[in-house]
């Protein structure tokens, strides 16, 4: 295959050979070049096989609209399926790959799809897929599932790193192109700090594939120039691969920068891809037009290509995209390329030109067939002719490639991501964006201007207008002369050709030609919106870029209405499709969620702790000593020391809320549902807080550290919610109370001493006294600590029921103070315990947690309704916990559970049911909240919130768990299997 | 509650354990990221009307720093461990306007330093850092990355966080994951 | 859903930063009787168009405030300080 590189001109550097290869054959290309224009190069014209039919298709664009270039570029980790070989940047050693074909490209059995196209028309799943519905696992869902998709995704992990950037500008320029270019370049100057982004690896947009001579440079130096300008202003960032997918609220930008997409050997250090979030005050589109195919029979074979996309590979790249060329327009941007090509020496068969009326300023000499269509184009594989129709004869011309050009789209769809919809302009015969929006203008072509001179003025101006809306004085610069510039004036949009017996494709990503939108009319389905699900037109990767005009204005046609009455489907982000690793960004493995650490998770590790994780915590859940091999062992036994000598455990997790001010104690009498006003200084209480509709949200111990000041602790798994809830309430209900908050969980580290040995063990540490009648139950304060080396806090507080004391320290004094703890307390068989042996103590002395405070239990079901304050005319949640159902007898109230047999176990979340009831949920009447194996009791013992429980002591029950299919006769009991006097509370 | 100060446990060394004590400075290509030494940081609660800081003198002289968190909330801070007798003193100096809570062990510093520190904040917070919004002395609560954070502008190119003790280390990673595009090869 | 939250106190913020609670509207008495709490717990109107809520900007100010936006548009036209906006 002899080389489509001519022998000189491109921006390619022809010095640097590039090797790669497509489908396993070696290939060269030249830096510079894109992976299509390095295919190109090559003669590979078939490039991948099309969706639903499979047939052949090659490079049709040049640019990030391409429908049928889809190719999976890399391998292993590195792989991704749908990459548009338009927009492949080429490096040595790609490896490309075609998609949807087995089993190779040449050959693909799929192709008989296209045989089956009768029965394979719009609206076929809906119409075959339909019953029997028993076939859908078994039959249908498979085959639609292996049928489904283009590429493959890889299962290996992704090896790179990827990452999220803010940044701040006063304007945002999309697109690079002359008019962008010259707008940033207004506003730059004027000294706003404009940032640029352009899809491309260059800026300069057009420019790169231009011939014209602009201010005596050719366009690609004169961009050149201009870029060099911009890249001098400090106040100016030029991204460039970078593509604003994106226009969201309050002047909101995404963009996603290819960062190492396009190097042979990724460095480790830097991320893949970029995804920035552009927060601009205005933003100018400068984001260019899409040039229009044009349909006709055939028209997706290889070698048919968009005039614009061919005038690109051979002005930009140095490519002939065939050795001989036929033209196929409706307006002048096709002599562009007719010029081009003849001044490059390639063979121009003819130009057929749907226009009576001949360009005036036509010099070229191909032959120019006016007032003419093509009908067909043929090949298969590869374009071998056309057939010209015009003046009621046909003909046919042999080419290998065909350039089309239907006239041009603006491209809007970022104007559109918020709302606004696309305005159709007949004297334009193309969509515009909708006026007025708000901080975000258009310029150059996407603004419906043509011809670079007017572009550049264009974009001048409307940066200067964007920079002076915002306090810069700006002028916009006297525009240079541009010589042979082509103003491809609009001309009335060709929806469709007629005349042809083969398919003519509108949609070529999706395979939906122009009978199918016929259909869908007349099927009923001719609402934009429902004939895009119809038909799938616009959908997939492209999202119609390229199809979506043609296929309004058919739909126009056959239902006999504008464009614009048929409208457009929604635009909505993203403009191109964008990576999930870009959206994950840095946030993946051990950056995907924070990890919260006590103060003494160092101290614990050290100490051999299993770790559990609870919320973003890691608590220790217990600490195995040698020997114990079964987690059981090890938790019965910090259990079993706990009730018999003392234990340490690490609270620090709890939430703790400092509150100060002359009206704290008020306003914690109206957050807590029991009395707070007259809790006096060194003091600790329980509090039970409940939610505005009388349901308890948490619970926790507050003490009195000074008349004006207290200290709250919440559980640890709402402290950051009670924090919110307790700022609410005293910001937006009651800011006249004087009084403040500040969370102070993370200052201390909170230690549990428990057991009965608790206070002989912590008196050699405290130097206060802490005997019974000094510190009793419910004594809180500060106090001195070994020797006077530092002071810290003490609550003299249960949750296992035992004899016990939490002691707070600035969290940096945790381990060592846990350290002298253990010291003092191995005379008394002192342990660790850990989260699991915690939770084994308060179930045996039936303290709740938020496994019991469920969302739907008052303070009356956990038993805990005498706490409600009778007497303060207001608190949160006392209006609704009044309502009558929730005092109401058959409530679901706390109760305990314990086996019939001792060595029977069960779990939390089975249903509680009546003795001898069936096992069906409508025999529900409640379920085990909180279970464990209780030492003390020698059993597994359980929690229930169960239908009115508190009269059942004593009852036989069944507890069912129906997803293991496990039964097992219990009692219910009162919920304290351990010293239910409380005697050993107060030791 | 009376002082006995015999036979007491004594604190075995070292008596205090940093946050981020295994945390080794990062340094990169025009970037670092160090963690500051235990220093002070109070917590300064007034009324939210309160909008300036009358007592600004009295914190000045203390030796302490005072940096905006939120209307009628400060932080003042020091590199130096404030001794229990002077905090106590201060406190009261500050009543009744200002409440004081110590958050020398609750909250950490981490500081980015070089002419990049604003860059690769750049990729954890949407707080506008060009030197016109966020000028040297300016301070604010924002996210970086997943974690709420205190930042304040100390010099041109030097910036202090001070985040919660328990999500200190997750943060000097991520920065230090951010900061990783400019690592020194 | 906005991208950007003005907070009277900070200055633009990702909405991230945010968290929204309910409709902001006025806590009934305690005796203003069953029927009227009720409906302050229970009961929210869906407008399209102006809508007034409770937002917390939990991971900067921590101070609570009265977002106006539009349901619609979700343009926001308003936000306030929790304690000068009381309902």
């Amino acid at each position: 295959m002899t080389s489509y590189r001519l022998p000189t001109g491109g921006l390619v550097d022809r010095t640097a050979p590039l090797s790669f290869t497509f489908d396993g054959k070696a290939l060269s290309g030249l830096a510079g070049d894109s992976l299509a224009s390095a295919l190109l190069a090559n003669g590979v014209r078939l490039v991948g096989r099309s969706f639903k039919y499979h047939r052949p298709r090659g490079i049709l664009t040049a640019g990030a609209s391409e429908p049928n270039a889809l190719v999976t570029v890399g391998t292993g980790g590195r792989s991704e399926p749908n990459s548009r070989a338009t927009m492949q940047e080429l490096y040595a050693g790609l490896v490309a790959t075609s998609q949807n074909r087995w089993p190779s490209l040449d050959l693909d059995i799929g192709a008989l799809n296209g045989l089956l196209w009768p029965f394979l028309g719009a609206g076929f799943y809906y119409k075959t897929f339909m019953w029997p519905g028993a076939l859908w696992e078994k039959l249908y869902e498979p085959f639609i599932r292996k049928a489904a998709g283009l590429g493959r995704a890889t299962y290996e992990s992704d090896p790179d790193q990827y990452e999220k950037q803010w940044a701040h500008c006063d304007l945002l320029v999309v697109g690079a192109g002359p008019a962008g270019l010259s707008a940033a370049l207004a506003a730059g100057r004027a000294g706003a700090r404009v940032i640029v982004a352009d899809e491309q690896a260059h800026a300069g947009g057009a420019l790169l594939s231009e011939t014209a001579t602009i201010g005596g440079a050719s366009a690609p130096c004169f961009a050149a120039a201009m870029v060099a300008e911009l890249q001098s202003l400090p106040n100016v960032q030029l991204l460039t691969r970078a593509t604003v997918f994106g226009w969201y609220d309050d002047m909101v930008f995404g963009a996603v920068e290819r960062v190492q997409k396009h190097v042979a050997a990724p460095q480790a250090h830097r991320p893949m891809e970029r995804l920035w979030r552009i927060v601009a005050r205005r933003a100018l589109l400068a984001t260019g037009a899409e040039e229009r195919p044009l349909v006709f029979g055939g028209n997706d074979t290889p070698g048919v290509m968009m005039a614009g996309a061919a005038r690109t590979y051979l002005n930009r790249y140095g490519i002939a995209a065939g050795r001989k060329a036929a033209i196929f327009t409706t307006n002048d941007s096709g002599y562009a390329l007719a010029r081009d090509l003849e001044a490059a020496g390639v063979e121009l068969a003819a130009i057929v030109d749907s226009r009576r009326q001949r360009p005036s300023d036509y010099r070229g000499k191909a032959r120019l067939i006016s007032g003419a269509i093509v009908t067909d184009a043929r090949g298969g594989k590869s374009l071998s002719s056309i057939r010209v129709s015009h003046d009621g004869r046909t003909e046919d011309i042999s080419v290998d490639l065909l350039a089309m050009s239907g006239g041009f789209n603006p491209v809007i769809n970022l104007a559109c991501h918020r709302g606004g919809r696309p305005v159709w302009s007949d004297a334009q015969g193309a969509f515009l964006a909708p006026e007025s929006l708000a901080g975000l203008a258009l310029a150059g072509a996407a603004n419906a201007v043509t011809g670079i001179a007017a572009c550049l003025a264009d974009g001048a101006e409307a940066g200067a207008r964007l920079a002076a809306e915002l306090g810069f004085a700006a002028a916009p610069d006297s525009t240079p002369s541009v010589e042979d510039d082509i103003i491809a004036a609009p001309t009335a949009p060709l929806w469709s050709v007629p005349g042809s017996k083969v398919k003519a494709f509108v949609d070529f990503q999706n395979d939906v030609h122009v009978k199918d939108l016929g259909l869908a009319v007349r099927e009923g389905y001719g609402h934009v919106e429902l004939a895009k699900r119809y038909t799938t037109m616009g959908m997939a990767t492209d999202q119609g870029k390229l199809s979506n005009v043609n296929a309004i204005g058919l739909l126009a046609q056959v239902r006999g209405v504008s464009p614009g009455e048929v409208g457009t489907t929604t635009f909505r982000p993203f403009y191109t499709p964008v990576s999930f690793a870009a959206l994950a960004g840095a946030h993946h493995g051990r950056h995907f969620q924070p990890v919260r650490k006590s103060p003494m998770h160092d101290w614990a590790k050290a100490r051999g702790a299993t770790f559990v994780e609870t919320g973003l915590w890691y608590r220790p859940a217990w600490f195995p000593q040698p020997g114990e091999t079964h987690w059981r062992t090890s938790v019965d036994r910090e259990v079993r020391n706990v009730r018999a000598n003392v234990g340490l455990c690490d609270m620090s997790t709890l939430g703790k809320i400092e509150i100060c001010g002359s009206d704290a104690a008020a306003f914690l009498d109206r957050v807590y549902c029991n009395p707070f006003l007259k809790l006096p200084v060194g003091k600790a209480r329980y509090g039970l807080m409940l939610r505005e509709d009388g349901m308890v949200y948490d619970d926790g111990t507050t003490s009195r550290i000074a008349e004006d000041r207290f200290f709250m602790t919440t559980t640890t798994a709402y402290a950051a919610g009670v924090m919110n809830h307790l700022e609410f309430c005293s910001q937006a209900l009651w800011p006249e109370l004087d009084m403040r908050l500040a969370s102070a969980t993370d200052q201390w580290a909170q230690l549990a001493v428990a057991g009965p040995k608790a206070r002989a063990v912590l008196s050699q540490i405290v130097d206060d006294d802490i005997s019974d009648a000094a510190f009793p139950f419910l004594a809180a304060g500060e106090v001195s600590l070994c020797g006077s080396a530092l002071r810290g806090r003490l609550f003299r507080i249960s949750f296992s029921g035992e004899l016990a004391y939490e002691l707070a320290v600035p969290a940096g004094f945790g381990p060592a103070i846990a350290d002298a703890i253990m010291a003092a307390g191995e005379a008394h068989g002192i342990c660790a315990y850990g989260a699991e042996a915690l939770a084994v103590l308060r179930i045996e002395k039936g303290h709740v947690t938020h496994n019991e405070i469920n969302g739907t239990v008052v303070p009356s079901d956990l038993g805990l309704g005498r706490m409600v304050s009778a007497k303060k005319p207001d608190f949160i949640g006392r209006a609704m916990l009044a309502r009558e159902g929730l005092q109401a007898p058959g409530r679901a109230q706390l109760v305990g559970v314990v086996p019939l047999d001792k060595a029977d176990a069960f779990r939390s979340g089975a249903h509680i049911l009546a003795a001898g009831a069936e096992t069906t949920l409508e025999n529900d009447q409640g379920y085990i909240t909180s279970s464990c194996f209780s030492p003390h009791v020698g059993s597994s013992i359980g929690l229930a919130l169960v239908r009115n429980g508190a009269a059942r002591h004593g009852e036989e029950i069944v507890i069912w768990n129906g997803l293991r299919g496990e039964i097992t006769r219990g009692r219910l009991c009162a919920p304290v299997f351990v010293d239910p006097e409380g005697g050993r509370l107060h030791g | 509650m009376a002082e006995m100060t015999t036979n007491r446990i004594p604190l075995t060394a070292p008596p205090t354990q940093a946050a981020l004590a295994d945390r080794a400075p990062v340094v990169r290509e025009g970037v670092t990221l160090e963690a500051l030494p235990e220093g002070t940081i109070l917590h300064l609660l007034a009324r939210p009307t309160q909008v300036a800081a009358p007592f600004a003198d009295k914190v000045a002289a203390a030796g302490l720093d005072l940096r905006v968190v939120a209307p009628g909330q400060w932080f003042a801070t020091a590199p130096t461990v404030m001794s229990g007798a002077d905090l106590v003193v201060l406190s009261q100096a500050l009543k009744p306007e200002v409440d004081v809570v110590d958050q020398s062990h609750g909250r950490v510093g981490i500081v980015l330093h070089g002419p990049l520190a604003a860059r690769v904040l750049a990729k954890g917070t949407a707080v506008d850092l060009d030197p016109s919004a966020f000028p040297v002395g300016r301070s604010a609560t924002t996210l970086v990355g997943h974690i709420a954070a205190h930042l304040t502008r100390v010099n041109a190119e030097r910036f202090e966080i001070v985040v919660q003790r328990g999500f200190a280390g997750s943060l000097f990673d991520d920065l230090s994951q951010m900061s990783l595009e400019f690592a020194r090869l | 859903m906005a991208s950007l939250i003005t907070c009277p106190h900070c200055g633009a913020r990702p909405k991230e930063e945010f968290t929204v609670k309910s409709a902001a509207l006025p806590r009934p008495s305690a005796d203003a009787g069953e029927a009227v709490w009720f409906d302050h717990v229970y009961l929210r109107d869906n407008p399209r168009g102006a809508y007034e809520e409770y937002w917390h900007h939990t991971s900067g100010c921590r101070r609570w405030l009265v977002v106006s936006r539009n349901t619609a548009t979700h343009e926001v036209a308003d936000a306030r300080d929790a304690s000068e906006a009381r309902p």
